[in-house]
């Protein structure tokens, strides 16, 4: 038995003190939470009972005010303190060190929200400055909190270096560090994206009006009914006066409309499938939807993100490869290759709006008639044939630099030995490229393929200022659902199926492209 | 020269007309652009010519007279500046984490990232702009720098991950061997070595950031004085009244684009930095 007290056993207690500060904050934060709900004037609301059947429900309510994300996060900021400090208590190591690093960032938070408060006395963080007193009071309550959290943080870093400490497993140490590295980046993922994911999922549930103040009803799925039902019939064609299909002026075959029956459950056509081989010449397959404009909007941004990301890439690559080779004004190359990529999407398609003009005024109509390739000025903007193609060639032209500049960079860290040893093994140049540049490059290759993919989906502001609304790719019809039509709900839903159809290109490229293998 | 040196320019040839046809397809809408900078009004509905007929310094003038046009440029490079570097700080960070420490949770952490880059930005804006008010930095340069991570920071992130990843283990484990602590790890090694996926990164970033337009129009409707550059020049009057002022646009175009191709200038040479010195000999 040991009596007499040594200095590693001092130091427990004071872990044990700054253990129970942590759990205190932990408690504090779900307390909050709670007194915070059970204060909120709709969620009282709810509980009212002079209302009547008036009242709203307590879960709209509590959904309504705080949302789904906000409590959740508070909660687990809360249970992660408890079990954090009741690791600390237990003399945990990989508890205390995480705990420790937790505080760090926490200080470190309120400290950048102190500074924040305190800018919004001037007129840079805030539209109309605040007052001295109010902006010094708003300060005060984050400057306690970044101290509190400083001093928990020096004393858990005391508790971490305890002797009495056993030597942390090198499995936890990784995982730690890993998760205190990533704070920054799940602070931001929380504060800025999750409130408007949040927002659109649950509106997408309801018949809110865009920029209404009324309460919205909950709609359930009937949103998603609307823009997911499709029908298919098979429809003969349009018989001309000699008996055979008739045409319209493109020479297309003109089709019989749907059956009655059909167009007055709310279906419309967005195509007539004519498929060789499995329907007869003279029959086509219609595909019938209940919001046909979205369906086709789908069908015109696949044929956009497919034909352009993949011309980009076989440019980007091109010219990637070029400006990796040594010659003189390689430098200057690099910044004239990024130049369509930095002019904003907004003068860019202006620029092509002009370029493409249907009279001589258009450039692109002077010098084809010039050289004798057409005869007449093309309206290239309004031809719908003329449309998605024009439409990829200046998405082509504005982001191949974008793919360029990602895989050169890619490029430029594989190492040089791999190339002078296959050439002191006589390879060929192709050879080289498809057993050297081409694997070590499929990282960058992939990444630089996922982000040019995501945008190309949501191609928006190329195709608003060019076609307005005559052509529609997913991102223009929800604007205009939104914004012409003021269905905040439908729009909602419509973002959500746009997230869902994105989503599903990601999960796909990571699966074949391997993103991530090592 | 030297015959020899004739020779290997000959050699050469056919690349150098590659490197010129890709100039002339990057450049010619620019060049187009410049020369619709100095058209006047009657120029522009002519038959298209590259010289314009009387050429003019006029639009120049306009834009900058434009005292809205001339705040915005800077707001812009603080709004672009400002999410770059945030951007690259957690996005290293969360990099050196996702590619080369194992934990469980990694690849749901990636798809999550990921996942704020996946809903089109018109469907997230009512959201962000309840925060942005909540926040009380509505109608400042603040909402822009707050906002645009949810672009920036995923792309950050899934570029250097891919970087960290492909580096050979073996160089951060001769440093741990050392006693180097991560910090130590990520800034000495692992940084160092990724100079050019942080370099083109960085610009890309900033490059994006400077030209987003919905959510800048969508914050500073209330306060011009924040405008960036984008949404300065989607607003210009025009000289002639009722007109679309396209030939104002392009010479504010010009005038924009000049700092970012000097910028590209300055910061290329480090794209080409990197494994040149040949540290990482496995």
């Amino acid at each position: 038995m040991m009596t007499t007290p040594s200095p590693a056993q001092v130091t427990p207690r004071s872990a044990s003190l700054w253990g129970a500060l942590l759990g205190a904050i932990g408690v504090g934060a779900i307390a909050g939470l709670v007194l915070a709900v059970a204060a909120d004037a709709g969620v009282r609301s709810a509980f009212d009972a002079s209302l009547g059947d008036d009242r709203p429900s307590a879960i709209m309510a509590v959904l309504d005010g705080f949302g789904i994300i906000l409590p959740v996060f508070v909660l687990g900021f809360g249970v992660i303190a408890l079990r954090l400090a009741s690791g600390v208590a237990r003399r945990d190591v990989s508890a205390t060190r995480s705990a420790r690093d937790a505080a760090t960032w926490l200080a470190l938070l309120a400290a950048v929200v102190t500074v924040a408060r305190l800018l919004q006395g001037t007129p840079w963080l805030a539209a109309t400055p605040s007052p001295l007193d109010a902006v010094v009071g708003g300060a005060l309550g984050p400057f306690l909190a970044a101290s509190v959290a400083a001093l928990l943080s020096r004393g858990l870093a005391r508790a971490a270096r305890a002797p009495d400490l056993r030597e942390e497993p090198l499995v936890k140490r990784e995982a730690r560090t890993a998760w205190s590295l990533l704070v920054p980046a799940l602070l931001i993922l929380f504060l800025v994206a999750a409130r408007p994911l949040e927002t659109t999922i649950i509106t997408s549930f309801t018949d809110k009006v865009f920029a209404s103040d009324e309460v919205p009803s909950f709609v359930g799925l009937a949103h998603y009914r609307q823009l997911l039902t499709l029908s298919f019939v098979e429809v003969p064609c349009r018989l001309a006066d000699d008996g055979t299909c008739a045409r319209n002026a493109q020479g297309a075959i003109r089709w019989e409309p749907l059956p009655r029956e059909l167009l007055v459950e709310g279906y419309r056509t967005a195509w007539n499938w004519n498929l060789p081989l499995i329907t007869a010449p003279d029959r086509a397959v219609a595909v019938n939807a209940l919001d046909h404009v979205w369906i086709r909007s789908i069908w015109v941004t696949l044929v956009f993100t497919v034909s352009s990301v993949s011309l980009e890439l076989l440019l980007g690559l091109f010219i990637a490869l070029t400006v990796h080779s040594e010659f003189r004004g390689r430098g200057a190359m690099r910044a004239v290759m990024l130049i369509p990529w930095a002019i904003p999407t907004v003068v860019s398609a202006r620029l092509w709006e002009l370029m493409l003009k249907d009279t001589t005024a258009g450039v692109l109509n002077r010098g084809l008639m010039l050289v004798g390739a057409i005869e007449t000025p093309q309206s290239w903007l309004t031809t719908p044939a003329l449309q998605l193609p024009s439409a990829i060639m200046i998405d082509v032209w504005k982001t191949s630099p974008f793919m360029a500049l990602l895989l050169l960079a890619g490029l430029q860290v594989i190492p040089k030995e791999l190339y002078e040893s296959a050439r002191v093994d006589g390879a060929s140049r192709f050879r080289e490229f498809v057993s050297i540049t081409l694997p070590l490059l499929r990282p960058a290759i992939a990444v630089a393929l996922i982000f040019r993919t995501l945008d190309a989906l949501r191609v928006f502001d190329l195709l608003n200022v060019l076609f307005g609304r005559s052509l529609h790719s997913v991102s223009t019809y929800n604007y205009q659902v939104l914004i012409n039509n003021q269905q905040a709900g439908y729009a909602s839903a419509v973002g959500v199926l746009i997230f869902f159809l994105i989503f599903g290109f990601a999960v796909a490229y990571v699966r074949f492209l391997g993103v991530n293998r090592s | 020269m030297s015959g020899a040196g004739w020779k290997t320019t000959l050699r050469r040839l056919p690349f150098y007309l590659v490197v010129a046809l890709i100039v002339v397809y990057a450049l010619t809408p620019f060049i187009w652009a410049l020369s619709t900078s100095f058209k006047t009004e009657d120029d522009l509905f002519g038959a298209a010519r590259l010289f314009p007929r009387d050429p003019t310094t006029k639009n120049y003038t306009y834009v900058l007279g434009d005292a809205g046009f001339m705040s915005s440029l800077l707001n812009s490079v603080i709004v672009a500046g400002g999410s770059s570097l945030t951007a690259l700080t957690a996005g290293s960070l969360a990099a050196y984490a996702l590619g080369r420490l194992r934990f469980r949770g990694k690849t749901p952490m990636l798809y999550a990232v990921l996942a704020m880059t996946m809903f089109p930005q018109i469907s997230i804006l009512s959201g962000l702009y309840l925060t942005v008010r909540e926040l009380n930095i509505y109608g400042t340069q603040a909402a822009m720098l707050f906002a645009y991570p949810l672009f920036t920071l995923p792309f950050s992130t899934w570029v250097l991950t891919s970087f960290f990843r492909g580096l050979p283990r073996e160089i951060e484990e001769a440093a741990i061997v050392d006693g180097a602590t991560t910090a130590q790890i990520l800034a000495r090694i692992l940084l160092p070595l990724t100079v050019p996926a942080l370099v083109t990164t960085g610009l890309l970033t900033f490059i994006v950031s400077w030209n987003e337009y919905l959510l800048a129009r969508s914050f500073t409707v209330t306060n011009p004085g924040a405008q960036t550059v984008p949404v300065a020049m989607a607003q210009f009057a025009g000289i002639v009244e009722q007109q679309e002022p396209i030939a104002e646009i392009m010479a504010a175009a010009m005038i924009v684009t000049l700092p970012l191709v000097a910028l590209v200038l300055v910061f290329q040479q480090r794209i080409a930095a990197g494994l040149t010195a040949g540290s990482v000999k496995g």
